[in-house]
């Protein structure tokens, strides 16, 4: 088990200096540099002098070449354990991504719970009811949603919501007299400012756990024992939830470790559509405004959650099936 | 010698492992609409100049036969005779006044994609409306953008490249996957090694952080740009999988025996193992043509795919964010992106249980 972690361990460094190095080469090659991000950005039609240019290049550290800046990159990371400064933000990259991160659990987490909440009933649900009228509505309505678009679902409810209710609000984590309002108030207030972009968080993996565990379930339920457990007498929905889900636990957990990324990265589109100040927002943002560091520092924990995740997903298989042996 | 005749039972040809997978494909009634669906898309995508367009489909003019509608397919096939001079393109009118002699045959529906329909320009037609006046109405059947500009029309030729986004990025996927699969699967070993190493990596790499860098690197995005892009970030499942079934297939009997022949190795891995491996590939293909569009839809709505003049689902969605009031800008093309992505994901998961038999017994 040790030596099997270390090898991966030492793999996955591998793999992460890779994807590292050919992220920096990419954005590196990427015209414009957060200087003329910036100038386009302000409108200034105002000439920069040449001179003016490379010291801003000079101070960004972007005079040298792009294998350089990498090595350098990578050695301050390792000897300082530094990230290096947002062009943008003017702050550390450490700091700026410490700011983000809780936006994007609050969002994540909450829609993760409610939607391992929410299918394992469902799952149930369609594996007992197999092939009923009801059951095959229900796994139908759940395969269009899995398929329906976040950024349209998003659009649709804000038409609702917002645009003809007027329940709930545009944009962003809180309204805007938000210091002014006491505790219980504000959370209230951000409560409310979560409905949508969970809701969108949420349905699509409900519907693909909901479809894994019944998919899951299809196969263990014709196992031998399952026949055996019902031979015996065994209340039929004893069999199901005692037997049978048990076994359907194992790819579940496994998934579990495949979430990671998600988790902290968020998601992009629907960061934007909400004006949500999380790490998808700002991944995004720095690409436009070529903020190296930021990209960097963004890309480096991405891909090592990434690595991460399959790593944890293939230890906890090996821990929850004894038949699994890690070798 | 009765006896014998009577074991051996008539021959019927036993089916093929295709017409199989059909008839099993065949049983899913849904998977069986979308694939239908998918048909109807196709045809609107490549008769979309046919179905809404300001261009004729075919005119005569000053005595030769043009074919202007060509021209929504790529810029350059427009006929030089109706770019230059007076003509500007105007068809509708310029056509009688500079030949009366000249006769034209007209898309179904007089809208264009790329700019908005001013009055006059077609009989018995107003101009387009634009902004909260676009509702959709007998001249513009699905309602107008902010800039007058039809949303049919926008669709329809959509449709074309939500498609051909679709097929090709896959095409480009499903080559450079099924290649680094069955090489690796093929040969093991030390091949095996390097091609997983790829595999990961290019599997690691956040897809959207990969896509985003790249479209940044180039000046301007065309729809090959895009689909180039799509294609080499999407292999991996596709590779996955061919390894998979060339592990299993590379010492089949069948295989074994074209082996001791002397056949060639290439030859055994795309004529004996790649047709038998074809079908489960085709899973993750399918899926694989669904998530293609709807990354283009989400790069355009995000708007740092296509820049806006070209039609795209996702940019007509964009528009509808900016003004959520105007409800026809989000139903119409996001009942397309829904459709079209679930349509896909349907045929998915009927090729999955058609091809997978462990998921066929007791149904």
């Amino acid at each position: 088990m040790l030596r099997y972690l270390i090898r991966r361990s030492l793999i996955g460094l591998l793999t992460l200096s890779l994807i590292t190095f050919i992220i920096y080469a990419l954005i590196r090659q990427m015209p414009g540099n957060p200087a003329t991000a910036q100038i386009a950005e302000m409108g200034l039609n105002k000439r920069i002098t040449e001179e003016d240019m490379e010291r801003i290049n000079r101070s960004y550290g972007l005079d040298k070449p792009w294998h350089q800046g990498y090595m350098e990159w990578v050695r301050r990371l390792l000897t300082r354990r530094d990230l290096g400064r947002s062009f943008t933000h003017k702050k550390p990259v450490y700091a700026l991504i410490n700011e983000r991160v809780g936006p994007t659990l609050l969002l994540s987490l909450t829609s993760l719970m409610l939607s391992y909440v929410l299918a394992g009933p469902l799952g149930l649900y369609s594996v007992v009811r197999a092939n009923r009228t009801d059951e095959r509505i229900m796994s139908t309505f759940l395969f269009m949603i899995y398929s329906l678009p976040t950024f349209v679902a998003a659009l649709a409810l804000l038409y609702f919501f917002y645009q003809r209710l007027g329940w709930l609000p545009l944009r962003g984590m809180s309204s805007e007299n938000f210091d002014s309002m006491s505790p219980i108030q504000k959370l209230l207030d951000v409560g409310w400012h979560m409905i949508l972009p969970v809701t969108c968080f949420t349905y699509g993996s409900l519907a693909y756990y909901a479809r894994f565990i019944r998919s899951n379930m299809q196969e263990v339920i014709r196992q031998d024992y399952i026949r055996t457990a019902r031979a015996k007498g065994v209340h039929p929905l004893f069999v199901v939830v005692r037997h049978a889900f048990r076994n359907t636990m194992i790819p579940m957990v496994t998934q579990l470790g495949l979430t990671l990324p998600t988790l902290l990265g968020g998601s992009v589109i629907l960061e934007q559509i909400f004006t949500w100040p999380g790490m998808g927002r700002l991944f995004f943002e720095s690409i436009n405004t070529r903020d190296y560091p930021v990209i960097m520092g963004l890309t480096l924990i991405f891909s090592l959650l990434t690595l991460m995740g399959q790593l944890l997903a293939d230890v906890l298989y090996a821990v929850v099936d004894p038949r699994i042996k890690l070798e | 010698m009765t006896a014998d005749k009577e074991t051996t039972l008539p021959a019927t040809p036993a089916r093929g492992y295709w017409a199989e997978v059909w008839r099993q494909f065949r049983k899913r009634r849904l998977s069986v609409i979308a694939l239908w669906y998918i048909g109807f898309l196709s045809v609107v995508a490549v008769a979309a100049p046919l179905i809404a367009g300001t261009k004729p489909i075919v005119c005569r003019f000053e005595g030769k036969i043009y074919f202007p509608c060509l021209s929504y397919y790529n810029r350059g096939w427009e006929p030089g005779i109706f770019t230059k001079g007076k003509f500007r393109k105007e068809y509708s009118t310029k056509l009688k006044i500079m030949d009366p002699e000249s006769w034209a045959v007209w898309p179904l529906i007089y809208q264009d994609p790329y700019r908005r329909v001013r009055d006059g320009e077609w009989p018995g037609q107003p101009g387009n409306p634009s902004g909260a006046d676009g509702v959709p109405s007998r001249f513009n059947l699905l309602g107008t953008d902010q800039q007058g500009k039809d949303v049919f029309a926008q669709l329809v030729h959509g449709t074309t490249l939500a498609l051909l986004v679709g097929f090709v990025s896959m095409g480009i996927a499903a080559t450079i996957g099924i290649i680094v699969g069955a090489l690796g699967g093929y040969f093991g070993g030390w091949v095996d090694m390097i091609t997983s190493r790829i595999t990961e990596v290019v599997m690691c790499i956040p897809t959207l952080i990969l896509i985003l860098a790249m479209i940044a690197i180039l000046e301007q995005t065309t729809i090959w740009h895009m689909m180039a892009i799509i294609g080499i970030t999407s292999w991996t499942s596709i590779a996955r999988l061919t390894r998979g079934e060339f592990l299993k297939l590379r010492d089949a009997e069948f295989v074994n025996a074209a082996r001791a022949i002397g056949v060639g190795e290439i030859r055994i891995m795309y004529r004996y193992i790649l047709p038998n491996a074809l079908a489960p590939i085709l899973v993750p293909v399918t899926f694989g043509i669904a998530s293609a569009i709807l990354i283009e839809t989400s790069l355009s709505f995000l708007g740092v795919g296509l820049q806006p003049p070209n039609p795209s689902w996702g940019t007509l969605l964009d528009s509808g964010r900016n003004n959520l009031a105007l409800w026809w800008l989000i139903f119409f093309p996001g009942t397309a992106v829904f459709s079209a992505v679930l349509a896909y994901n349907l045929i998915g998961d009927g090729l999955l249980e058609a091809t997978d038999p462990r998921l066929r017994e007791g149904r």
